[in-house]
């Protein structure tokens, strides 16, 4: 571009005189800053105090209150909903929320033939369900269901930010709000249904394809028993969810949700992964020191003992850290207590809480037995203590997920992945811990520690072999033919997860099972302290770690999680 | 740290409050101290938002209760209307290009010398013609006129055209050739009034979702029938669907004239009274023959008896088109092939009935009355001596200053520029970088330019980012003027929210242009956008779209919006009731008066010609572009600003394919493909459905790349473009070509 000589350019004030000083453009840009709207056009019903918009939304209401065995519930014309999404943004703009929060979402169906295309969208929102698995989860009783209007309702300021409830919820309702560190969710706006006023989406949809009712909690027990809900969304008969959608099509077989084929990681929760490990590890590791000291009464593995419920003890206090980083509001989770009778999270922390305290006194009455004598069998009973809490603690945590009712975390899965961890972890720091410990102590030692290490070598490959074997199960579900979640989870760790399943499975390998054979190769001897023993000793526990570590993070990460049908993804 | 909270801070933060004003509750932290109703500035429909006030400024909107349009609903733009002004990458400064070719921040003086400079140097090199601007259908009519007399009666351009060109170009020639003035003749109310609905080539539902609203509300139980190629949102809730091939509507509807006239299902008498040319029409139909419309649409005979039958049977039908038929190498003829229908069966200045066009943008219909561009202020021809002196004379100039010949359209622009006529450019308030046709061509004919200037409310635009000058302007909600929606009713906006920065109004952009180029003097009535909608009634005076009757602004603020044409003393003018909604709307020619000299409509009609691009072995398919959600505006310039917004719909680019191709192809669902055509590639995820025929893909166009695909064929009398049919192939991303 060339640039030309500055022409001769004047811009004079417009009104001479008044501002002398000031240019067109400085007026021009102080005007512009000057909102007009309100003193130059007369306002409209100033004095009106009842919703002008009750003209078109009375009627989408319900007449009177709900009677007994009744609630109020969302109903759905299918048939009117054209798509647009008001409903959404609507919600999102009268109800206040964040920029990026919505508690309403729309998805799409479609299917049919060429003769006969088929395109449903479909709204949704909480289906303030009869048996709501958010407010059964609730370690803090932050949900209440009303009991006259049935409408779910999270309380704000009781949540801690656990986010449980969102792994429970079948239609991912509950959304966690980072910026508060809580959930929120749609209470139906019952502050406006209070008063009469209809919900911020019943208000807002141009075909009134959303209305409120009241209906029988009978009723749509009976139609959840049935499995009649709507098509391609998760089983009503977990929560039974109290949305009605009606419509006089006939949906084809083959209508699916846009989203249907389309698989993405879900969210790692680093905080939790590096918990249930940790503790897992920890719990391991005690349990392997107690059986120990039950076969050693004569306590030749005293030195190692000491060691091994120092690293046992400081993992498990690392575990119970990091968990703490998951909550939304940390500093509240002493309010789990309230949720003990009913929520599994509860009774983990209360669990690992009860874990942790034996521990220390257990590790402590280790560390101090040369200075404070106490008998024997006190602290086997204190041992035994920190084991019952530890696996107390780590059949919760697979209560936990084995609730939420997706098929990657089923109850024997769970149960066979989070145990074997257990005995993995433990086996593996024990080797670690016994390998360190008689290093670091005289020669006599070395024999008696030899078959203990070889027996603890053989656990360790046998473990891993089967956690390994179980876990790459998963993978003969990529033949199945149908989409089912589990052949879902395969995909995603052959496709979007595939570089980290690769490392799960090569550091399991070689931890678990070609370090273990590589060490019992070697013969039965003293636990040699020489460079390659340690080295093996390090590595695999290393490695193991590391490797459970990403196990871990697929178990989080290749979930599918169930959820209304979605849009389309791109 | 209490056990147990049920209430407290988080809680109060979602608290909801009585809003006042009519209102309802709203967030506690957003409760109102004033409401005021304007237009909103999307597309055309025209809603009316109210917007919530504190201290002046905007802190929320709710649709307006009782604005005649709307009825108290939105779709998600309206709602989200305001958000998209708080954008980071608004245009807070006047950009200009440094030496390194960055875009750098400069005050508006050395902005405006620049533009003068460059603009004047380059006319004194090549000619005045050799500027040229390309304006919008966004800005309010005001602006347009400012622009348009600027441009053309001082600073010596001929040449400028707006972004409608890519919308309402065809709507607008056929009216005008069918009806002698650019009259869409309905009004909203005529979808409650019909019983039979014919659109064509348009997806209310997610294109004008608040029409279909009013379409919902018909008592009737209409039929409706839908005509377009894929199956979508409209075909889905439409009584009747004809799926017809692309582009083979002239055929279908000429078919459909034909079984008309052979069944004298025709208002004879209607016809002898007010039209021309119906007996030419009737021997040239003849030869569309049932067979003949089967063999080229694809719908069977019986299916075209039925559809014969059901407009036969209706005593109100109505005829809508949108993009489908405008969008079109043969657009002008097919919406006149839909006029022809309404013309013959008598279906036209009755309540529920009407040959009409749903057009675009928000002020789509401003620009067509009131840009100057390819028509003369007022809707007049730049052609004839009459009108020149008519405009010279209100305005009081120089008729010499006035064009003598009629502006390239588009099109014409962009070769113009290719042929190195066009040296300089101002556009305003649109994204061609993005939105024309063939663009990986548009985008090296741009770099041809001397000097680009990008007026925009966002310095992100693609055709901002190629911009020797950017001119930050304020957009909808930061300044005041009118809208002409679909209806032609004139709507009002408003001042609710202070522009970024330096950012002026469109309006004082202009003015500072005016002043700049030394004729701030000539432009001294044009002090505020209400004094030029004085000058803007003037000029309408004693035409088709007359509006002398409208007092001022307050007026079309107190009634809801005013549909034109209300000429002082008219009937509709001096009808004091206008609260009564019925006399809020109004609809052309039921005297069966129209505007050419004669008094008479105009049959028009012309053999259909073959696709400029029919799919071939190496292209076997045949994409169609289109809206894509409802959440999503043409370029996505402001939807894309609103994170709501951008959670409603994919945020990459996907293509639509049949099941069957798909198989062929090897295409999973989802999986990623390369599109093809004879211009460009792009890759997307597809989305393998029926609700697009086997042998047809879909893309929306709101997509950047899209328009790699597309081909620049054009409608021969409105210079559209043909965005819907061009030639492509589809593979597996990671195939060889």
């Amino acid at each position: 571009m060339t640039i030309v000589a500055e022409p001769a350019l004047t811009i004079l004030p417009a009104d001479g005189g008044a501002s002398r000083s000031l240019t067109l453009v400085d007026l021009l840009l102080l005007e512009q800053q000057d909102l007009t709207a309100v003193e130059r056009f007369a306002q409209q019903h100033e004095a009106d105090v009842l919703p002008l918009q009750a003209r078109y939304y009375s009627t989408l209401l319900p007449a009177a209150p709900p009677g007994p065995d009744e609630q109020y519930a969302f109903e759905v014309d299918l048939d009117a909903c054209s798509g647009c999404k008001a409903c959404v943004v609507a919600c999102n703009s009268l109800n206040g929320l964040d920029e990026t929060e919505t508690w309403r979402d729309v998805g799409l169906l479609s299917g049919g033939n060429d003769q006969q295309p088929f395109l449903q969208h479909v709204t949704a929102a909480c289906h303030h369900c009869l048996d709501p698995a958010c407010l059964n989860v609730c370690p803090v009783r932050a949900y209440e269901k009303d009991d006259l209007t049935g409408i779910v309702r999270h309380l704000d300021d009781q949540c801690i930010g656990c986010q449980y409830c969102i792994l429970a919820c079948p239609y991912d309702v509950p959304k966690y709000n980072s910026a508060r560190g809580i959930v929120r969710k749609c209470d139906m706006c019952s502050n406006r249904l209070a008063v009469k006023e209809a919900p911020a989406c019943v208000q807002s949809c141009p075909n009134a394809a959303i209305r409120i009712t009241t209906i029988s909690r009978q009723a749509v027990a009976e139609d959840c028993e049935t499995g009649s809900f709507l098509p391609t969304a998760p089983d009503p008969r977990y929560t039974q969810p109290t949305t009605h959608y009606k419509t006089n099509r006939v949906f084809p077989r083959n209508a699916l949700p846009a989203d249907y084929l389309s698989v993405h990681p879900e969210h790692a929760h680093w905080p939790l992964i590096a918990m249930l490990v940790l503790t897992q590890l920890s719990v391991g590791a005690f349990v392997v020191a107690f059986v120990a000291q039950l076969f050693d009464p004569q306590r030749g593995l005293h030195a190692i003992h000491s060691i091994h419920a120092g690293a046992a003890l400081l993992f498990g206090m690392i575990a119970l850290g990091s968990s703490t980083l998951h909550l939304g509001r940390p500093h509240l989770a002493f309010r789990a207590v309230l949720g003990l009778r009913s929520s599994w999270l509860s009774r983990e922390i209360v669990a690992f809480g009860a874990f942790a305290a034996l521990a220390t006194l257990y590790s402590g009455s280790i560390w101090t037995s040369a200075a404070v004598e106490i008998a024997h069998s006190w602290r086997m009973l204190l041992g035994g203590g920190v084991v019952v809490s530890g696996l107390a603690g780590a059949l919760c945590s697979i209560m936990i997920y084995q609730c939420t009712r997706r098929p990657l975390w089923n109850g024997p899965a769970t149960t066979s992945r989070f145990l074997l961890t257990t005995a993995l972890l433990g086996i593996s720091t024990a080797i670690a811990t016994t390998v360190a410990a008689t290093a670091l102590t005289p020669d006599d030692s070395h024999e008696a520690g030899a078959p203990f290490v070889e027996w603890l070598f053989t656990g360790l490959l046998a473990a891993c072999g089967l956690k390994l074997a179980s876990e790459a199960a998963l993978f003969r579900h990529l033949w199945t033919k149908q989409h089912t979640p589990l052949k879902r989870s395969a995909l995603l760790l052959t496709g979007d997860l595939a570089y980290a399943a690769k490392w799960r499975f090569a550091l399991g390998l070689v931890g678990g099972i070609v370090l273990p054979a590589l060490w019992l190769a070697r013969g039965r001897q003293a636990v040699a302290t020489d460079a390659i023993s340690l080295t093996i000793a390090a590595l695999q526990f290393g490695l193991l770690l590391g490797g459970e570590l990403l196990e871990r993070y697929l178990f989080f990460t290749s979930v599918v999680a169930p959820r209304m049908p979605g849009g389309l993804r791109s | 740290m209490k056990l147990y909270e049920r209430e407290g801070k988080l809680t109060r933060e979602l608290l909801l409050t009585p809003g006042g004003f009519g209102l309802g509750k709203v967030p506690n932290r957003d409760r109102p101290d004033a409401t005021t109703t304007m237009t909103c500035g999307y597309c055309s429909t025209g809603c009316g938002l109210n917007v919530h006030l504190k201290k002046g400024a905007a802190v929320g909107l709710t649709p307006a209760t009782e604005y005649p349009v709307n009825l108290g609903m939105a779709c998600p733009k309206g709602w989200e209307a305001l958000e998209v002004l708080k954008a980071t990458d608004r245009a807070t400064t006047p950009l200009l290009k440094n030496e390194h070719g960055k875009l750098v921040p400069v005050d508006w003086p050395t902005a405006l010398k620049f533009f003068v400079a460059r603009f004047r140097a380059i006319q004194a090199e090549y000619g005045d013609e050799a500027v040229a601007f390309l304006s919008t259908g966004q800005i309010v009519t005001e602006e347009m006129a400012f622009l348009g007399a600027l441009a053309k009666f001082v600073m010596g351009m001929v040449h400028g055209d707006g972004n409608t060109r890519q919308c309402m170009a065809t709507a607008v020639t056929a009216y005008k050739q069918s009806f002698g003035f650019d009259a869409p003749p309905y009004t909203y109310a005529d979808f409650e009034e019909s019983d039979v609905m014919v659109f064509v080539g348009s997806n209310l539902c997610v294109a004008h979702p608040i029409l279909w609203e009013r379409v919902l509300r018909n008592p009737h139980s209409p039929r409706i029938v839908v005509v377009d190629p894929r199956t979508t949102e409209m075909a889905m809730q439409a009584t009747d669907h004809f799926a017809i091939r692309p582009k083979s509507d002239l055929v279908f509807f000429y078919g459909l004239a034909r079984l008309l006239i052979e069944c004298d299902w025709i208002d004879h008498d209607w016809v002898a009274a007010h039209t021309d040319g119906f007996e030419e029409f009737a021997a040239f139909v003849a030869q569309f023959t049932p067979a003949h419309v089967a063999a080229a649409t694809g719908i069977a005979a019986e299916r075209l008896w039925e559809l014969a039958r059901m407009i036969h049977a209706g005593r109100r039908v109505s005829f809508w088109w949108t993009m489908g038929v405008n969008q079109s190498y043969e657009g002008t003829r097919t919406a006149q092939s839909l006029i022809n229908l309404a013309l013959m069966t008598g279906n036209i200045g009755r309540p529920g009935t009407g040959a009409n066009s749903i057009t675009g943008q928000c002020n789509a219909m401003g620009s067509r009355l009131f840009s100057n561009t390819t028509s003369l202020l007022g809707g007049r021809d730049f052609e004839k001596p009459q009108d020149r002196a008519d405009v010279a004379g209100i305005l009081g100039i120089d008729e010499r200053r006035i064009p003598d010949q009629n502006s390239w359209a588009y099109p014409e622009i962009i070769s113009g520029i290719l042929k190195g006529k066009i040296k300089g450019l101002w556009v305003i308030a649109t994204n061609p970088a993005h939105s024309w046709i063939n663009q990986s061509q548009l985008h090296e004919i741009l770099d041809r330019l001397e000097f680009l200037v990008v007026q925009d409310m966002y310095h992100s635009t693609e055709t901002a980012q190629r911009a020797d000058l950017v001119l930050p302007a304020a957009g909808w909600g930061e300044k005041e003027g009118t809208f002409i929606n679909s209806e032609r009713r004139w709507g009002l906006t408003k001042k609710v929210a202070r522009a970024p920065g330096l950012a002026l109004a469109d309006f004082s952009i202009f003015k500072l242009i005016a002043e700049a180029w030394g004729v701030g003097e000539m432009f001294r009535e044009w002090d505020s956008p209400e004094s030029v909608f004085q000058i803007l009634k003037r000029l309408s005076k004693g035409r088709p779209c007359d509006i002398t009757g409208i007092r001022d602004y307050q007026m079309l603020d107190d009634r809801g919006g005013i549909q034109w044409p209300f000429p002082a003393g008219g009937t509709a003018a001096v009808d004091s009731s206008s609260a009564a909604r019925t006399g809020t709307h109004r609809r052309l020619f039921e005297t069966g008066e129209f505007y050419h000299a004669d008094g008479r409509a105009k049959f028009l009609f012309e053999n259909p010609r073959p696709m400029p691009e029919p799919p071939s072995p190496a292209f076997p398919l045949l994409l169609l572009t289109g809206r894509g959600t409802a959440a999503q505006w043409h370029t996505q310039t402001r939807t894309r600003k609103s994170a709501v917004l951008r959670k409603l719909s994919p945020q990459n680019v996907y293509v639509e394919i049949n099941p069957a191709d798909a198989r062929e192809l090897g295409i999973g669902q989802n999986e990623p493909v390369i599109v093809q055509s004879q211009r460009g590639s792009l890759t997307a995820r597809a989305y393998v459905t029926p609700v697009v025929a086997a042998g047809q893909v879909f893309i929306p166009m709101h997509y950047e790349t899209v328009n790699q695909l597309t081909d620049a064929v054009f409608d021969p009398y409105s210079r559209q473009p043909s965005y819907k049919a061009c030639a492509v192939c589809v593979r597996r991303a990671g195939t060889p070509a």
